[in-house]
């Protein structure tokens, strides 16, 4: 039976709840200082060994995502339930049996009561609308009421609340599916993993006058190939696109090129190649060209190369040529100006925008939603719909001494009994 | 734009200039403990109030949106909500006192805005939706509210140490009055903490598909939310009032003034625009 209760104060209690959320803090601030998702080389090159051995070792190179921070939320999620579990019988309990008029005329009267000619018009003024009258004996009476007996149940249900997002979140990342496409205007371009396609009709960047983007939007066709469904819709930032289950977000954007291969005067291949990626000749698979960026007004600053806007004045393209993994040339190329070995002749040419497309399916967003609305609604009943209970025992001289008491509200709500009591006083010596 | 521009940075400066001699008012009201100066002191103040609404309403006007979305304008408006929640305070509970806590610190983050750029920039797309009144007021809100907790907290801890000083016992608020009052403000702060945290989630999901990235501003306001968590609970099962709640309270905004301006500064992220 001890051992019971020792687990249950070990799981349930608000001390292991404080002790839970100080370690939530502390990962939070390691994983906020210490960036995440670096390779390993990155960890032993800035840190010390020592450190880097130990961010390596205790996955604080990927805190969010780490064992020992699963355990910290899990045994949250369980304390908040044993928590909420254990509190609910205690509140219904209250609820019925825990506000009465014969509980609270027993019971002695606070140290802070004050003295009225009329209770019931305080009463009303602290507006208590329904009040409770019992015989005191030797025909006094004693007067009771109790407001927002509903407060009681804020952080129960913030609590809840908050389970549900946490087993929201939680089922979102087992249970969401999310993949990216990124293409050029008139592709049409698989979703690996998927019976669905994504056809790009068009493409654009919806510039101001000072050509700052306004904008981006791709205008997409998302095919079920299994059922042949497919829907045409627009997607732009802030804005997804809905359709087949699935949201289309438009991610991100940047530079593609048509990169033309040539073998003497024969064309030998010819591809969209994006800023990034990199293209195996074929006829020789130990050469491989990289694209590594695109400057649209091309410029040179401090020998470096930038641009100067995002108006294609001057186009670009920055690229390195491996052979066999050794780099073999690096340079800026003109557009249309080719880049030659022996026969072999490369030309990038016709820039353009190519868009990035995320496409998602959370079934559980909605969960996480119901949990917001929950805390928010038990964070406001505990705040503002504080329980309070006030009562009057009628004195011998016909006047009443008022006594209140709110758990949350504290001295503030005696001090608001006090200053009502004082206007009414004032009231009657003018009268 | 320009001619809007020059409009507000007169009138920005002018409410410096106020919110300069309220503090100094209210300083000398705690220095020669005589009643007029903090009653001119609420008036240089309520007047520095309106003179800040009038630069972020003249400069949201010239930019064509919403002042809320780079380091000059957020600082100005974390400011700007200090002393709105200062106000409703001072109007609710009516001690004067408090004007000299708070003004030095609204003082200290319009001076911070005042070193900003204050260039107008075009939202980026990803700033582009109404989402962006929502949560960006509300965190002015939250944070305004801590600010006046960190003043109250601090109230308290100085009086803890000078409570046989009579001018403090006579102008200042008892302990527990204090306490409540820091209580009641962290409260409206973490409610709408809570509101920006949910507000931000949906933007996000979207914005980015994704209503949680761990980004650090997400992660400094969770931090924020969790330190404010942790003083509510320590209220209710170890009864921390008084001088533990108030300690706590000034380590909680020292935490906002982190995940407000620290962030965006040492911790780039998809938030970095902030």
């Amino acid at each position: 039976m001890k051992t019971k209760q020792t687990i249950k104060n070990l799981l349930f209690s608000m001390r292991t709840a404080i002790v839970l959320l100080l370690l939530l803090t502390i990962a939070c601030i390691l994983g906020s200082v210490i960036p995440q998702g670096e390779l390993e080389a990155y960890y032993t090159g800035y840190y010390s060994g020592t450190v880097a051995r130990l961010i390596l070792l205790a996955q604080v190179d990927d805190v969010f995502h780490s064992w020992w921070f699963v355990v910290i939320t899990a045994a949250l999620c369980i304390n908040l339930l044993g928590c909420n579990l254990l509190r609910f019988p205690v509140l219904i309990r209250q609820m019925k049996e825990g506000y009465t008029a014969e509980k609270r005329m027993r019971a002695d009267d606070s140290s802070d009561s004050v003295c009225v000619s009329d209770a019931e018009k305080l009463f009303q003024r602290l507006h208590f609308s329904k009040t409770e009258t019992l015989e005191a004996g030797a025909g006094r009476k004693f007067l009771y009421g109790v407001r927002n007996k509903g407060g009681i149940w804020g952080a129960w249900l913030t609590h809840l609340g908050m389970l549900i997002i946490i087993l929201g979140f939680s089922l979102g990342q087992i249970f969401t599916e999310k993949y990216s496409v990124y293409g050029v205007a008139g592709e049409t371009l698989p979703v690996e993993g998927t019976s669905f396609e994504v056809t790009i009709n068009d493409f654009r960047t919806i510039l101001r006058e000072d050509e700052t983007v306004e904008q981006y939007v791709s205008d997409l066709t998302l095919t079920d190939t299994e059922s042949g469904d497919h829907v045409t819709d627009e997607t732009s930032v802030n804005h997804p696109m809905e359709a087949l289950g699935m949201k289309l977000y438009q991610n991100s954007t940047g530079w593609a090129a048509h990169v033309a291969v040539a073998r003497g005067e024969k064309l030998i291949q010819s591809e969209i190649l994006c800023a990034g990626e990199h293209l195996t000749v074929a006829d020789m698979p130990d050469l491989v060209l990289a694209f590594n960026a695109f400057y649209p007004d091309y410029v040179e600053v401090d020998g470096k190369p930038a641009t100067a806007s995002s108006a294609l004045n001057n186009p670009a393209y920055l690229y390195t040529l491996y052979y066999q993994g050794r780099v073999l040339g690096m340079n800026v190329l003109k557009d249309g100006q080719p880049i030659t070995v022996d026969d072999l002749s490369v030309v990038f040419m016709e820039p353009q925008q190519y868009t990035l497309i995320q496409l998602k399916s959370d079934p559980f967003t909605w969960l996480t939603l119901v949990g917001g609305v929950l805390i928010l609604a038990g964070l406001f009943l505990s705040f503002y719909l504080r329980t309070e209970e006030l009562w009057a025992r009628e004195l011998e001289d016909g006047s009443w001494r008022v006594s209140g008491y709110s758990r949350k509200g504290g001295i503030l709500f005696q001090e608001r009994i006090l200053e009502m009591t004082e206007e009414l006083t004032e009231g009657d010596k003018k009268a | 734009m320009n001619l809007f521009l020059q409009i507000e940075k007169g009138i920005f400066i002018g409410a410096m200039v106020l919110y300069l001699i309220s503090m100094v008012l209210y300083l000398t009201y705690f220095a020669v403990k005589l009643e007029k100066p903090a009653k001119i002191a609420n008036l240089t103040t309520v007047a520095a109030f309106l003179f800040h609404t009038a630069a972020l309403v003249v400069r949201g006007i010239g930019a064509g949106r919403l002042p809320l979305t780079n380091q000059y304008e957020f600082a100005t408006s974390f400011a700007w909500g200090i002393c709105l929640c200062y106000l409703i305070f001072l109007w609710n509970y009516k001690f004067q006192a408090l004007g000299a806590f708070v003004t030095p610190v609204i003082f200290l983050i319009i001076g911070y805005a005042a070193m900003q750029s204050k260039e107008v920039h075009e939202l980026m797309p990803a700033l582009k939706s109404n989402w962006l009144a929502v949560h960006v007021m509300t965190a002015i809100i939250a944070y305004g509210s801590f600010g006046v907790a960190f003043a109250v907290s601090l109230m308290f801890l100085i009086k803890a140490r000078a409570a046989s000083q009579v001018f403090w016992e006579k102008n200042v608020p008892s302990e527990r009055k204090l306490d409540s009052i820091s209580y009641r403000a962290v409260c409206l702060g973490f409610l709408f903490l809570t509101l920006v945290l949910i507000t931000g989630a949906i933007w996000a999901e979207a914005a980015w598909g994704s209503y949680w990235s761990w980004d650090p501003k997400e992660t400094w306001a969770l931090i924020t939310w969790i330190i404010y968590a942790i003083y509510l609970h320590l209220r209710i099962s170890h009864g921390w009032k008084g001088k533990k709640a108030a300690a706590f309270a000034v380590i909680g905004f020292i935490c906002v003034v982190f995940t407000y301006i620290g962030v965006n500064t040492l911790l780039p992220g998809i938030h970095s625009y902030a």
